[in-house]
């Protein structure tokens, strides 16, 4: 930025001090940033264009060859699926059961805020002790989740050993550590819509399912999509409870990109196709986001 | 979403007032015996569904070895002692793992509060031309997935020689997008009246930003400290990766290898060491979950 | 107004804090090693070399390689050995790999059979011979088979020091509940007739399985390799040409997968000691290595045995050794050197196997006293030692070929959990190996000509 430039559109100088003040209070954040968020990005695009274990001293430049190789290997199909299902089913699930859950917490019942106190509680411990915790629950054999099963007559899945039940496992975590979050957005949301619309669909001599659909499910949309735009981002990183549950396994069954980066990254040393998956990652949240973001500027707009 | 900027106007104290007498208006009428005997169950359910793993952790720390593996499993410690716990305690420097996920929390959370407050105040009040710009620049951090920065920014952190150090894992991490945006969107909804009246004071922006704007914003500044002291505590793969002595680590990491050690051979010790984990955030949640919750749900209810 | 004063000193305190804050972060300085000599000007005859060890025990073997650095630390006053423990082989070859970029790589590191060789190939493991003999260690003394592994082109880089071999392990009172003979299967055709009585059903569910397959992680490729070479076959050859689609290498996986689903006497496990000592499973091929915590914590009588046999007797060997790093200085080299010697000692390595169940890497070890009177007492550990003159190396694809071990282990489990086509899995096994062969071939014909 020129002194020049800032000149020629005649910038008083109080303007101009007003724009070193926003550069003292808003630079060493971007700094940082800059460093430790948008250079890690660019770096990464150049490793995903060579061949580096991370010990040699050269870095040897393959082009598009760790992308031919990625994409021409089923393993790589079955890691982006896996990213997929694991997403898309924990979104659903903490859509659907979070809005059922606010639902009922937001009526008048005694003990409503200490059972949204536990609902909300998982959110804030450490996923690796959850991972922990949860390997235990799912054991087949002294687990909680067999003995509940008992209780039906049903043996347990081997849960974390099996490769179609080790992803929903990982999904169940996940939904339940996160789930109270979505609850606690719901709630400020069916909160935040005016009680006059509810009076007036009551007038009208609307009931229950009608008040549903006439003003929360309208009022909540936009508390929705700001809940579908955070659950996408954050199951699409989740990592420290499939780390702890399963390594990513059996066999590849939980192995989603995050994951798959950091093994290729951190494991395995391929440091350029470690590169190949960040670039991936990233540019997948960056399409999400846009599309999210373009979407909800059209379709909601308040105050 | 105007309903809801008021109510954050009007919350400065009160807010735990204003947002019950909000819901408690329209709902609770016309309910039938029946509806209210299955918003109970309903209740029961959700503290069962999230509860019972909690429980497992607890009745599993308080189970003697052969306890934990007797088939079927018990529901209460038939014989409860205390023995995980020392256990759990001897076989890691605990000790030491809480100094250090203390000083990582305090420090980590310290710049990223700062960092927010005076972003926000710049983003949301001083002129800049292209500002937008550099403020989806700032949002744009949030897409990305700390596993895809990790690769770069350890050798970045080791050309700083801080390997092992607090700052090596402190300061990646400090800068904040988030918090800036949740500060914004909180001051743009103070009322334009008190920031003229500074105005027209004399007040600078330095002088508005301390003693106008922070006061006011107390509550959202505490809750967006609260949320990041538990992000904190909780961070996982970075400390992993950028520290290694055992008077470096801290606590996610210690029960991580608690498990790897201790295995499925002991699994009381290891619930043991979870609940070292886990109980000091569960502290601060009791004790401060308003604010917590306040925080979360402000994200979502954009203006 | 009173707010504005205020206002002044709340703005100069909040800078006061934040300034501190940042002094703080920086001032906060690296932990020093927890013995660091201090100021050495003064005294420099007395001031201990501080060395950095690096290594990947836990539980029971982890206390006793502490106990043997405290011994060390002990024994004399020139060199002090800061130990760290770094999580599994992977995770410690890991942290040394990240450390080496960084330049705080430690000074000696435990590394396991299949990553020394990479950091081999990068040049960054210091050859030993020199100080080797400057400590006056008899390399004759190793165990041949052992030592050897750790030399390229007649140069020692890798001491043995945690090495170990696969070992058949029986839960005595389930053999005897079978009726069985109170010893390990002869041949892998003996063990398929005794294993349906072994096997426990509950319903539709098997409370005890005969016998257990680890998950990739825990190594079913060190494990299986063996059994390849009983059958007749093997991963692959010294030269990197991989024999993984070979009929006999096929049978073997075809063995393993009959296992579990048409014999369905044998399961996959996340834990197979844990399951061992939970008398989950009345048998399984274990590392010597497991032998201490199994004796520490199984509350039954077990036995261990020679691998059965198929066609052939095959075993090998596994288990860590102990490296230098080629940047370590000059002056810390021979306390590293040191250090090494005295930890794979005849005395040390005998305390150490007889806590673990590590192979005394010594020939004159198994001449001490205390060792001749531990086998008396302990004949389990005797058959670990009776089988180690029949091992034979490693093949390249799991020990030299880049995460081999891991590609082929998860071919395994493949093969084991999700019961897929064995030789369709083992070609796609081939071609990944071949593939990630082919950057060491380069290498290897850089560093060795």
């Amino acid at each position: 930025m020129s002194t020049g430039a800032l000149q020629s559109k005649r910038v008083s100088p109080a303007e101009r001090r007003e724009w070193w003040l926003f550069l003292l209070l808003v630079g060493p954040n971007i700094l940082l940033f800059a460093i430790f968020t948008y250079w890690p990005l660019l770096y990464n695009g150049y490793l995903s264009f060579v061949r580096w274990d991370m010990l040699a001293p050269v870095k040897m430049w393959v082009g598009l060859d760790n992308y031919r190789f990625l994409f021409s290997q089923p393993e790589f199909q079955l890691i982006l699926f896996n990213t997929f299902y694991f997403t898309i089913a924990s979104v659903l699930l903490t859509i659907v059961l979070g809005l059922l859950m606010a639902l009922l917490l937001n009526q008048s019942l005694r003990g409503r805020n200490a059972v949204r106190s536990i609902v909300f509680s998982p959110v804030m411990l450490s996923g690796a002790a959850i991972g922990i915790v949860w390997i235990y629950i799912f054991d087949p054999r002294y687990g909680l989740i067999d003995a509940l099963l008992g209780f039906i007559g049903l043996n347990s899945p081997n849960w974390l050993l099996d490769g179609a039940w080790a992803m929903p496992a990982v999904i169940i975590v996940h939904v339940w550590k996160t789930i109270g979050y979505a609850v606690v957005i719901y709630l400020a949301g069916l909160q935040a819509i005016p009680r006059e619309l509810y009076e007036a669909v009551v007038v009208d001599g609307g009931g229950a399912w009608s008040r549903f659909r006439a003003v929360t499910l309208p009022g909540l949309s936009p508390v929705v999509f700001f809940l579908v735009l955070t659950t996408v981002l954050t199951s699409f990183q989740s990592f420290d409870i499939i780390k702890v549950m399963t390594n990513g396994g059996p066999v590849n069954a939980t192995t989603t990109l995050v994951f798959y980066l950091y093994e290729e990254g951190f494991v395995a040393f391929n440091a350029g196709r470690a590169g190949v998956a960040s670039v991936l990652l990233f540019g997948l949240m960056f399409a999400f986001t846009l599309v999210q973001m373009r979407y909800e500027d059209r379709s909601v707009h308040y105050a | 979403m105007t309903s809801a900027t008021h109510l954050v106007q009007e919350s400065k104290q009160t807010s735990t007032k204003v947002s019950k007498s909000a819901t408690t208006h329209w709902v609770g009428h016309q309910q039938s015996l029946v509806g209210r005997t299955a918003a109970y169950l309903g209740l029961t359910l959700c503290v069962l569904l999230i509860g019972l793993p909690v429980y497992w952790m607890i009745s599993g720390a308080f189970k003697t070895p052969q306890e934990i593996y007797s088939v079927p499993p018990t529901w209460i410690p038939s014989q409860p002692t205390l023995a995980s716990f020392p256990k759990a305690w001897n076989s890691a420097p605990f000790g030491r793992y809480y100094i250090n996920s203390f000083i990582v929390t305090l420090f980590g959370s310290g710049f990223e509060v700062f960092f927010a407050v005076t972003s926000a105040y710049a983003f949301a009040f001083l002129r800049f031309p292209g500002k937008r710009y550099v403020f989806l620049l700032l949002l744009a951090a949030l897409m990305v997935p700390v596993q895809v920065t990790i690769l770069p920014n350890y050798l970045t952190v080791a050309r700083f020689g801080w390997i092992n150090t607090y700052q090596g894992i402190i300061i990646p991490g400090a800068s904040v997008a988030y918090g800036t945006f949740l500060l914004r969107q909180y001051y743009r909804t103070l009322p334009t009246e008190i920031m003229d009246a500074a105005r027209v004071d004399g007040a600078g922006h330095v002088r508005t930003l301390v003693s106008v704007v922070t006061p006011l914003a107390k509550p959202a500044i505490v809750s967006f400290a609260l949320l990041s002291i538990v992000a904190k505590w909780n961070e996982f793969l970075w400390p992993l990766i950028v520290t290694n002595t055992k008077e470096m680590r801290v606590l996610p990491i210690g029960i991580y290898w608690l498990m790897v050690e201790e295995g499925t051979i002991d699994w009381g010790v290891v619930m043991a060491g979870t609940i070292f984990v886990v109980l000091p955030v569960l502290i601060v949640f009791l004790y401060a979950q308003r604010y917590i919750v306040d925080g979360i749900a402000a994200g979502a209810v954009k203006g | 107004m009173l707010e504005k004063t205020i206002s002044r000193r709340t703005l100069l305190k909040g800078m006061t804090v934040s300034a501190g804050v940042f002094a703080l972060a920086a001032c906060a300085a690296p932990v020093a090693p927890s013995a660091a000599p201090a100021g050495g000007a003064a005294a420099p005859a007395q001031t201990p070399v501080t060395v950095l060890l690096w290594s990947s025990f836990t539980g029971k073997n982890g206390e006793t390689e502490t106990e043997l650095v405290k011994r060390f630390n002990e024994s004399q006053s020139d060199v002090v050995i800061d130990y760290q423990f770094q999580g599994n082989y992977e995770e410690t070859a890991q942290k040394v790999t990240a450390a080496l970029q960084a330049g705080t790589a430690p000074d000696v590191s435990l590394l396991s059979d299949v990553w020394w060789f990479k950091f081999y190939l990068n040049r960054a493991l210091l050859p030993l011979d020199d100080l080797l003999n400057a400590q006056g260690v008899d390399v004759n003394d190793y165990q041949d088979s052992l030592i050897n592994e750790g030399v390229r082109k007649g140069v020692h880089y890798w001491i043995p020091f945690a090495r170990s071999t696969p070992l058949f392990y029986y839960n005595k009172e389930k053999w005897a509940a079978a009726g069985l003979p109170d010893r390990g299967p002869e041949t892998w055709d003996e063990f398929m007739e005794w294993a349906p009585n072994l096997a426990e059903m509950e319903g539709e569910e098997m409370k005890t399985a005969a016998f257990s397959h680890p998950d990739g992680a825990s190594y079913i490729a060190w494990l299986f390799q063996p059994v390849t070479w009983q059958w007749g076959g093997k991963y692959s050859d010294p030269d990197f040409t991989m024999h993984m689609t070979d009929e006999l290498t096929v049978a073997a996986g075809q063995f393993y997968k009959d296992t579990v689903h048409t014999y369905k006497w044998a399961r996959p496990s996340k834990d197979v000691q844990a399951d061992f000592i939970g008398g989950l499973t009345a048998a399984a091929m274990m590392s010597t290595g497991s032998m201490g915590g199994i004796k520490a914590n199984a509350t039954f009588e077990f036995g261990t045995a020679f691998l059965p046999k198929k066609d052939h007797f095959g075993c090998c060997t596994g288990g860590a050794g102990l490296a230098i790093l080629s940047r370590t200085p000059a002056e810390k080299q021979s306390a590293a050197m040191q250090y090494i010697a005295y930890a794979s000692s005849p005395e040390s390595t005998a305390f150490w196997s007889q806590n673990t169940g590590y192979m005394p890497v010594r020939k004159s070890a198994l001449e001490l006293p205390d060792m001749k009177a531990y086998f008396d007492a302990f004949p389990q550990f005797k058959t670990a030692v009776d089988q180690l003159p029949l091992t034979q190396p490693q093949d390249s694809a799991r020990v030299f070929v880049p995460n081999g071990d891991q590609i082929i282990g998860k071919g395994l489990e493949r093969i084991t959990v999700q019961a897929e086509e064995v030789a369709t899995v083992f070609a796609e096994v081939q071609a990944t190996l071949e593939s990630e062969a082919q950057p060491v071939v380069e290498a290897l014909r850089a560093v060795e000509g």
